[in-house]
């Protein structure tokens, strides 16, 4: 016997209302869970950039000190060179200077420059003509100066004029350039 | 009076039990990893800032050395070129009348270069000629001083000089800065 002429609906836990219910729900939990992986995922291209900085600055550093040694490395060069070039230059003036001195009337025949000193070999014409002419201004330049005369032909005297510097005084006049910088 | 409804009870418990999950998600997992996130951003931020700073200064010495070496160029060749004794006779044979070199074989050690002393003897015609070649050894491929003792001596119509020289070039085991 039917009390009823419709059919019975199966009856579900899965309603209409439950469903939209859950997919809200699980919609909030992807969008939770997301963010988690996010975070995750990030934090490990973090550390790895870190990683590659850390490695980076490593070369960098090395490179720059690399560069810089080259830098100082060129600066003692540079330095070494120009007192190099000074002394030289120097010299050229020191040993024009000495042949300037000599007067026309004395002929030189050797000329001996040493580290402290300077050995002069000549013929003049008489003493007076020597002292006068060429020992007094070794005399200003040099603190000790020895002079010896040997007869030679026609009257003539062969002299050997021995001139020594003091070291200190020395030192100063062949580098200027480290006398300059010790100031 | 309406009871509550069994679905009602349903949604009730699922939505409870989804807020606890999401509390506790949220202040065991999610709070700490944010956290740690920002601190390692601003660490990271940190670091790129350095890095760009020592790339700033790696340009910047890139720059001087690039430039001290295009000022030095003539010098630190000069250092880098080893004493060849007939380049340099065929060199400056024209300035002297004779030029004659013996390369002592000891060497010492100078502001940290490897130094050489050279022998030379030479005729020369007038004092002039020498200050030319003292000029001239300024511009060479060598660097080199005059040195003492220096002996000119007259020798008929020409002067015969006998002085040292010292040659300096980079030690080998410094660095070489071509």
């Amino acid at each position: 016997m039917r009390y009823s002429y419709i059919k019975p609906r199966p009856k579900s836990l899965f309603t209409s209302e439950i469903k939209l219910v859950l997919s809200f729900f699980s919609m909030s939990l992807f969008m939770l869970f997301s963010t988690y992986l996010f975070l995750l995922y990030k934090d490990a291209k973090f550390v790895e950039d870190k990683k590659n900085i850390i490695q980076e600055k490593a070369d960098l550093e090395q490179n720059i000190q690399d560069m810089e040694d080259k830098i100082a490395y060129i600066q003692q060069q540079n330095s070494t060179s120009t007192k190099i070039f000074t002394q030289n230059s120097v010299l050229k003036d020191s040993i024009k200077n000495l042949f300037d001195l000599v007067p026309q009337r004395i002929t030189l025949s050797q000329a001996k420059l040493l580290d402290n000193g300077l050995i002069l070999y000549g013929i003049t014409p008489n003493k007076d003509v020597y002292n006068f002419m060429l020992q007094a201004p070794l005399r200003s330049i040099f603190h000790q100066t020895y002079s010896s005369f040997y007869p030679a032909s026609g009257g003539w005297l062969r002299f050997v004029s021995t001139n020594y510097m003091d070291e200190e005084i020395e030192d100063v006049l062949l580098n200027p350039q480290e006398e300059k910088k010790d100031e | 009076m309406n009871s509550i409804s069994r679905q009602s009870i349903y949604i009730i418990i699922l939505s409870t039990l989804l807020l606890i999950f999401v509390f506790v998600f949220s202040f065991v997992a999610l709070i700490p990893k944010g956290k740690e996130y920002r601190l390692q951003r601003v660490q990271l931020s940190a670091q790129y800032k350095d890095l760009r700073r020592y790339q700033n200064y790696d340009a910047q010495t890139f720059d001087d050395l690039k430039k001290l070496q295009a000022d030095n160029r003539h010098i630190i060749t000069a250092f880098d070129t080893p004493f060849d004794k007939d380049r340099f006779i065929k060199k400056y044979k024209g300035v002297f009348n004779t030029l004659e070199l013996t390369k002592v074989s000891s060497v010492d050690k100078e502001d940290g270069f490897s130094v050489y002393d050279v022998k030379t003897s030479s005729k020369i015609s007038s004092p002039s000629t020498f200050y030319s070649f003292l000029d001239e050894i300024n511009k060479s491929d060598w660097i080199v001083a005059v040195n003492f003792p220096i002996d000119f001596k007259r020798d008929g119509e020409v002067i015969s000089s006998s002085f040292k020289m010292k040659v300096y070039v980079n030690a080998k085991d410094s660095n070489s800065s071509k």
